[in-house]
């Protein structure tokens, strides 16, 4: 017994000996590498940025390491550019296989190496990258999703903007990045959400409402409006929210019908929009709204209320009917 | 005498089995973590914060602070609420009955005005006696009520939350920038199966605060702040990412937590009656979710994203160990039923058992022998030769795990970037084997009293601040920011007038100003 305690004993020094021994070496490994990859990207920075500046370059001989170092450098400078310097930053990876290379690596077995791929291919600006980073976005790793998407946003795909839609819709792509990308794409990606109004799938006609509602302009309200009988609550309250903030005014007098939703989400967003087109008319309606319904939507109303006629709520809120909701929005309307 | 022998011999391989079980669980653990944390950190790359951070459609987010006597640093901890990274969210302090400046500070630096709030009645709290929001910040709010505890504090928040989304979080706690939106990831992930995400908390004492952040991680200089130093990385890199991975995970820190609110108002909100209301929400959301078999997850973020004020003194760290044992031991009995029973899947079959066994049970059994072996040795029962040997294995066996749950922090976060620091860390790593966990065991096994004899309230925890923890002259302002592993991003409508307006650069006039792309990234 105390001899497999003494053994017991003697295993744990070692591993916890071990331990600290990893430690120490990987703290000076680590150290070694940074000052290693400080001084490469020293030695290499008025290359890379004559590469950037489109001028001729004739890069010294690099050993693998050092190219490494290199193409993560203009891959970094590349997210913070644009237009021809962008163009100058994809030639160098396109004649050194470097694309090649990483869609290669968007069929390996391992998910962060597929996801690692994904994100460098947008980094690297190529515009040959976004077929491979289309079928990326049916990985069935989110991460790996997700790293296309952004790319595809980065690269400017337009083509890209119905799969990302759609991959929205599914909840395949997070709705933070999808989103962000599509604004990334911005005015090519208005025509493709503009067709999709019409999908089958209500889900997708939501996504694509709530999407035109941050990158569209008002001659879109038209189908918009339109969607504020669509038989999906979800989608009647995304385009009344995208409505309001097109500043549709047509989209009142429909707005204002939309008060009267039976879904108080669709109330909800139907007087934000009616507040941010400044409609007046609307104020009967909104002060009832803000008197007599459920939370969130008398919330809205009076806020709405706020919006168009900040006197009137004033005064509304402090009559005797006036309620906390009306007297919460007249109040921060003066404050503010 | 016989019986005396056989009851010894009973405790004796009772203590043995329980002590491997316990130890094996941990190694277990420490490795499950490790394939957790090694997944996270490269998913990290690709885990599109910033595109989170500029993205419209991530959720809104309401900060719940509650405040009882908080003057000491109550308006930090505001100035780094707002301050937070974040797309949109509203910082709404719950005054709980301070009688102390609290409410005097807070309108003074953020001119508070009183104004009407329609708040839900979803959930009850004690008398809401005004409302405040400030002219400098539109989405500060504060909610001024009776005094009612933390939980009928939280409640009140909840109550006034504007968003769907309510962010627990101590008034004593520093946010990182991006804290908001690391926690807030697994939600934007799936925000229709995640309910909760809670995120690591770690011990600012000793570390270089200013204006709401922490610039430089440092080691405290008080002993005892530093063994919890390693404690929290044994609990949170270790303990709770593994239980996170098994989809069991039982706390989410009072620090700091996000919930959804409906989920939150669909339980009732936080109890009042328990101390450990921040675990008591996250049993009682599993159990409600899984009683009506709806698919949830409530998910664990590894990253390092916020600080707290950790005791220095016996005297409040004993009160602080004997309130969490005490909590511990509210929850576990409050939802006593779920014990063993399979539909509750992990939770039930593993993790309550676990808690029990290990976390309530178990400073009674680690003190136990410290009584028994004494007896045993005076009685001639005992081999001296095992028992020197059993207690070098003991020792060594929590020296690997807490060097173990060190390497996890080099491994990934590594925010301790002074060698002398991981020194010491090694050095405390070895030391607290030997009093600093009886300690603590002892307080654990004090508060199990408290149980029995069926003491309440809180206690008190005077907060020094961070500004008279860390001085705030030794800040080193040339030394540039602190680290970070984003790179910074210039958004298209920054980068693409100033880098491609110019083209190449080559047509210019000499006596224009030169705008090469090269330029723009040389600044």
């Amino acid at each position: 017994m105390v001899q497999a305690l003494q053994l017991a004993s003697l295993a744990l020094a070692l591993a916890a000996t071990a331990f600290v021994l990893v430690l120490v070496l990987r703290r000076v490994m680590l150290s070694r590498e940074e000052r290693e990859r400080q001084a490469v990207e020293e030695r290499l920075r008025d290359d890379a940025l004559a590469l950037v500046d489109g001028d001729d370059v004739a890069l010294p001989e690099l050993h693998r390491h050092e190219a490494a170092i290199f193409a993560r450098m203009l891959a970094r400078y590349s997210r913070q550019l644009s237009g021809e310097p962008r163009e100058n930053i994809a030639r160098y990876f396109e004649s050194g296989g470097h694309i090649d290379h990483q869609i290669g690596l968007l069929g390996s077995r391992r998910l962060w190496k597929r996801a690692a791929a994904a994100a460098t291919l947008g980094d690297m600006a190529s515009p040959a990258a976004v077929p491979a980073l289309l079928d990326a976005l049916d990985d069935p790793a989110r991460d790996v999703r997700a790293a296309a998407t952004r790319s595809l946003a980065l690269l400017g795909a337009a083509v890209a903007v119905e799969p990302i839609v759609e991959a929205l819709a599914a909840r395949r792509v997070q709705r933070a990045v999808g989103g962000w990308a599509l604004m990334q794409i911005g005015a090519p990606a208005l025509t493709r959400l503009r067709g999709l109004l019409r999908h089958d799938d209500s889900a997708v006609r939501a996504t694509a409402a709530e999407l035109i509602g941050l990158v569209g302009e008002a001659s879109d309200s038209a189908e918009l409006i339109g969607l504020l009988r669509d038989p999906s609550a979800e989608v009647r309250a995304k385009s009344a929210h995208a409505l309001g903030r097109l500043g549709a005014g047509q989209a009142a007098a429909m707005l204002r019908g939309a008060l009267g939703d039976r879904i108080f989400f669709v109330r909800a967003a139907a007087a934000r929009a009616l507040g941010q087109l400044a409609d007046r008319p609307s104020i009967p309606a909104l002060v009832h709204q803000a008197q007599t319904d459920r939370f969130e939507a008398a919330q809205a109303a009076a806020r709405a209320l706020a919006e168009l006629s900040p006197a009137g709520l004033s005064t509304m809120a402090a009559l005797p009917t006036g309620n906390v909701h009306l007297r919460e929005a007249a109040g921060r309307a003066e404050i503010l | 005498m016989d019986a005396v022998r056989t009851a010894f011999d009973v405790f004796g391989i009772a203590a043995v089995a329980y002590f491997a079980a316990l130890n094996l669980t941990y190694i277990a653990f420490t490795g499950l973590a490790w394939r957790s944390l090694m997944a996270h950190l490269r998913a990290r790359r690709f885990s599109g914060v910033n595109e989170a951070l500029a993205s419209p459609l991530t959720p809104p987010v309401s900060m719940l602070l509650p405040a009882c006597n908080e003057e000491a640093c109550i308006v930090e901890a505001v100035h780094s609420l707002l301050a937070l990274r974040y797309p949109e969210h509203e910082v709404v302090v719950v005054n709980d009955g301070s009688t102390d400046g609290t409410v005097a500070r807070l309108t003074e630096a953020f001119d508070l005005v009183p104004v009407d709030k329609a708040l839900r009645d979803s959930v009850d709290t004690r008398a809401v006696r005004g409302a405040y929001v400030s002219r400098r910040e539109p989405q500060l709010w504060l909610i001024d009520k009776e005094n009612g505890g933390k939980s009928d504090a939280l409640n009140a928040g909840l109550s006034a939350a504007r968003y769907p989304y309510v962010c627990a979080v101590d008034a004593d706690a520093i946010l990182e920038e991006d804290a908001l939106l690391r926690v807030a990831k697994p939600i934007i992930d799936d925000p229709d199966l995640v309910v909760a995400a809670g995120g690591i908390v770690r011990i600012a004492n000793g570390c270089i605060v200013d204006r709401g952040q922490v610039l430089d991680v440092r080691l405290p200089k008080s002993r005892l702040a530093t063994f919890q130093v390693i404690e929290y990385f044994r609990a949170f890199l270790v303990g709770r990412v593994g239980w996170s991975r098994l989809k069991s995970l039982l706390i989410i820190s009072g620090a700091f937590g996000l919930f959804r609110r409906d989920a939150v108002e669909a339980v009732g909100g936080w109890r009042t009656d328990t101390v450990g209301e921040d675990a008591e929400l996250v049993v009682r959301m599993h159990r409600h979710m899984r009683e009506r078999d709806e698919e949830y997850r409530i998910e664990f973020v590894p990253d390092p994203v916020c600080w707290t004020e950790a005791p220095e003194s016996m005297r409040v760290l004993s009160r602080q160990r004997r309130r969490w044992q005490r909590g511990l031991a509210e929850t576990l009995w409050k939802h006593r039923t779920m014990f063993g029973r399979p539909r509750y899947g992990t939770l039930g079959m593993v993790a309550l058992p676990y808690f029990v066994l290990f976390e309530l049970i178990g400073p009674v059994i680690q003190l136990a022998s410290f009584f028994v072996l004494p007896v045993a040795f005076v009685f001639g029962m005992l081999d001296v030769a095992i028992l020197v040997a059993f207690a070098i294995v003991a020792v060594l066996l929590g020296v690997l795990l807490s060097v173990a749950a060190l390497a996890l922090e080099e491994f990934s976060f590594r925010r301790h970037l002074h060698r002398v620091d991981v020194v010491r860390m090694l050095i405390y790593a070895v030391v607290e084997n030997f009093g600093f966990k009886q300690l603590v065991d002892f307080w654990r096994l004090q508060g199990l009293v408290d149980v029995v004899r069926r003491r309440k309230g809180w206690g008190d925890m005077k907060r020094r601040g961070f500004a008279a923890l860390t001085p705030v002259e030794t800040i080193r302002l040339d030394s540039g920011p602190p680290p970070s592993e984003s790179v910074p991003v210039v958004s298209a409508s920054e980068s693409v007038p100033v880098a491609s307006a110019s083209g190449s650069g080559r047509d210019r006039a000499v006596d224009e100003p030169v705008q090469r792309p090269s330029e723009f990234l040389r600044r």
